[in-house]
């Protein structure tokens, strides 16, 4: 089988490459980029690679000719999640791809999501974080391009996506070491992670499942255990040989996020109906509208005499909701229908990324 | 201008132009195969003639020749031109193997054409003050050091040059480990011992590590890497104290003395002494580049030396392609067993002839 991956320079894709280049079954991979950049390091293998943009129709079909499937992982800016549906989808269908594995995130259901939460829960593409909103509507261009083409769709609802070269067991790490590494109420609330390597496991069970129960249908996807924010870092903690983790790290209460004016106009600013429309007012409007803002009263800052205190925290919305997460995201459709079980336990996958850390250099 | 990349766009470009407003150089000639760059850089010399072949600039007989291409194209360029008698300033990596830049030295010998190596890093006054206090020991023998480059490819490459085994003699070693390696051949001299491994498996490494040891026990590690983001930074061990600067830093660096309760970090400055009445700042990054080029215009009126020479820019060639030669595998931690035994099998078969 040969397997194109899109976005074959990030954390996920990139893994995945490395993954199908190093496996058992030798699968053909040919990892496709936007940039001659971001071969760097899939370069190590001798690869049969491509450059395309993910929203440039015609150089992907060109970059997914002769493949049998496709993973799509492009990240990139907001508008780019949703502008590499349509040109990614259809560049399959006319590659004679026969299935692609779309790589959603477990954030369309929020950060937070209601107890009794499944793949059937309905999805809003009006959170209060953008990202969740762009994935949600991602998955529904996917599906409604699927209603008129060829190539299966399959999409994976990752959620905490961990690893080597990760936001996550890197960025605890960074707090940890420079002491501001917090839990929002403890940390009590469930962290629905996914080692990196049981994710790409989940893509290539997706790749040859049996298009009955697979193709048009969405699957959250995780490791086997259950555990909480504050397990998580304790565990990262230990890895790295911190034994009194309790003591470093801040325990802080859920803030209250309140929306300002200027967050209103950014929410609406950075809508895709309001990009499209924003060429067509006239710039005398425009400059009142910004006039008016920057005329807003701003929060008050510091003063410069203040005494000096160590780095904080910074709590942002989508941290204070994901430690508050009251769920554990369920496992039981993608066991059954994809046959899907983590290969790799969550203390080996927390090793395995503090292990990458040191070899990196970044701790010692 | 022969090669109108990015190197010849970003780093290239505005000194020539600096040159030009000086009254110091002229832009004569572009030269590139690929006619999209050609147009880029004949945005600032419109007045420059643009050439899609060597022997077209040779025919040009300019002064001077700045060879910016990629590597694998240096050694047949560099002597073409200087069998003209134009002096040439090659970027580094001086050629993609050392015959060739043998072949280079020889040629500039023969034609007694001045030839510079494009090892700007020589010309920061951090790495010049390490020189200074390597050689006159003011803070006693070098005892250890440990050097640090990397994150994610930045460089806005124009091809995929950079990742091809065909188009390049090596990865982040052959790239940025140029730089690094220069500076410690010129700092501490040949090593006696060194170990390398890299992450290349089938492919160019992104990721790589040395140990070289030196005769009078100095020791020390390099690590570098152009997939992730690293420490970043420069530490020598002396005898009373040490150094630190970021990778890369030109002008600015931290100096310890063993002891002492406190270091000095700051600017790198030009001083006449203490008794002169005031120092000067040292120059940034983009002066050195500058000052690369400004140094190698004297030596071509015969009014200075030539800064880094070939027998000079070959030095870490050879160096480089001693640590390719005895290339291990890196042991990466996050692999399953089975994949450690697939990238072993995979380094191996590129290992063999």
């Amino acid at each position: 089988m040969k397997i194109a991956v899109l976005g074959a320079s990030g954390f996920v894709g990139s893994r995945v490459v490395e993954m199908l280049a190093l496996s058992e079954e030798r699968e053909q991979v040919r990892p496709v980029v936007r940039s001659f950049g971001g071969l760097a390091r899939l370069a190590r293998f001798a690869l049969d690679w491509r450059m395309a943009d993910a929203t440039n129709e015609t150089a992907l079909v060109r970059a997914l000719e002769g493949c049998d499937a496709v993973v799509h992982s492009v990240m990139g800016t907001f508008a780019t999640i949703e502008r590499s549906i349509a040109p990614s989808y259809r560049a399959a269908c006319r590659a004679g791809v026969k299935r692609m594995v779309y790589l959603s995130t477990a954030s369309v259901h929020g950060q937070a999501p209601p107890m009794g939460t499944d793949e059937r829960s309905p999805l809003s593409d009006r959170q209060a974080t953008e990202y969740n909103n762009c994935k949600v509507r991602a998955e529904r261009l996917l599906l409604a391009e699927r209603k008129r083409g060829d190539t299966e769709a399959v999409i994976l609802r990752p959620g905490i996506v961990f690893g080597p070269r990760d936001r996550w067991v890197t960025g605890i790490t960074r707090d940890l070491r420079s002491g501001t590494d917090f839990l929002v109420n403890g940390g009590l609330g469930i962290c629905n992670t996914i080692y990196v390597d049981n994710l790409v496991h989940a893509i290539r069970l997706a790749l040859v499942a049996p298009a009955t129960g697979a193709d048009r249908e969405a699957f959250l996807v995780g490791d086997s255990e259950s555990v909480t924010w504050a397990d998580l870092h304790r565990m990262v903690a230990e890895e790295l040989g911190i034994r009194n983790s309790e003591e470093l790290i801040l325990d802080v209460p859920a803030p209250r996020f309140l929306v300002t004016a200027r967050d209103r106009f950014n929410g609406l600013h950075g809508h895709p109906v309001t990009q499209a429309l924003l060429p067509k007012l006239p710039r005398s409007l425009k400059r009142s509208a910004r006039a008016i803002l920057n005329a807003w009263p701003e929060p008050r800052v510091p003063s410069p005499w203040a005494p000096t205190v160590g780095p904080a925290p910074v709590v942002t919305r989508e941290m204070a909701e994901l430690h508050q997460c009251p769920v554990k995201l369920p496992g039981e459709k993608v066991r059954r229908l994809l046959g899907y079980e983590a290969p790799v336990s969550l203390a080996d996958g927390v090793r395995r990324s503090v292990a990458w850390l040191r070899w990196a250099g970044l701790v010692t | 201008m022969v090669g109108c990349g990015a190197l010849a766009e970003i780093y290239y470009a505005p000194v020539v132009q600096e040159l030009q407003a000086d009254g110091l150089a002229e832009m004569s000639v572009l030269c590139d195969p690929d006619v999209s760059r050609l147009k880029k850089l004949r945005t600032p010399f419109a007045m420059a003639a643009a050439k899609n072949r060597i022997e077209e600039v040779v025919a040009a007989k300019p002064d001077l020749a700045i060879v910016a291409s990629p590597p694998r194209f240096h050694a047949e360029q560099t002597i073409a031109l200087l069998d003209a008698g134009i002096s040439v300033l090659c970027e580094k990596p001086m050629a993609a193997t050392v015959p060739e830049a043998e072949a280079m030295i020889a040629a500039a010998e023969k034609a007694s054409v001045p030839m510079a190596i494009g090892l700007f890093r020589r010309f920061f006054p951090v790495n010049r003050t390490i020189r200074d206090l390597v050689r006159n020991g003011n803070l006693g023998a070098v005892r250890r050091f440990e050097i640090s480059e990397g994150g994610a490819f930045q460089w806005p490459a124009q091809s995929a040059s950079f990742f091809q085994k065909s188009a390049s003699q090596g990865g982040v070693l052959a790239d940025v480990g140029v730089h690094v390696l220069d500076l410690i051949l010129w700092w501490f001299g040949m090593p006696e011992r060194v170990r390398y491994e890299d992450d290349a498996m089938g492919g160019l490494e992104a990721n790589c590590r040395m140990e070289l040891s030196f005769p009078g026990g100095v020791s020390g590690t390099v690590r570098l890497s152009r997939d992730t983001a690293l420490q970043n930074q420069t530490v020598i061990e002396f005898e009373r104290g040490w150094v630190r600067c970021a990778a890369a830093a030109a002008n600015e660096m931290e100096i310890g003395f063993a002891g002492a309760e406190f270091a000095v970090a700051g600017q790198v400055r030009k001083t006449e002494g203490p008794r002169a009445p005031h120092s000067l700042p040292g120059d940034s990054s983009h002066q050195s580049f500058a000052r690369q080029l400004r140094s190698f215009l004297v030596a071509v009126r015969g009014e200075g030396p030539v800064e880094v020479p070939g027998p000079e820019g070959i030095r870490s060639l050879r160096l480089i392609e001693s640590c390719y030669r005895q290339r291990t595998l890196m042991e990466m931690p996050w692999l399953s067993p089975g994949e450690k035994a697939h990238a072993s099998a995979l380094a191996q078969s590129v290992a063999e002839p």
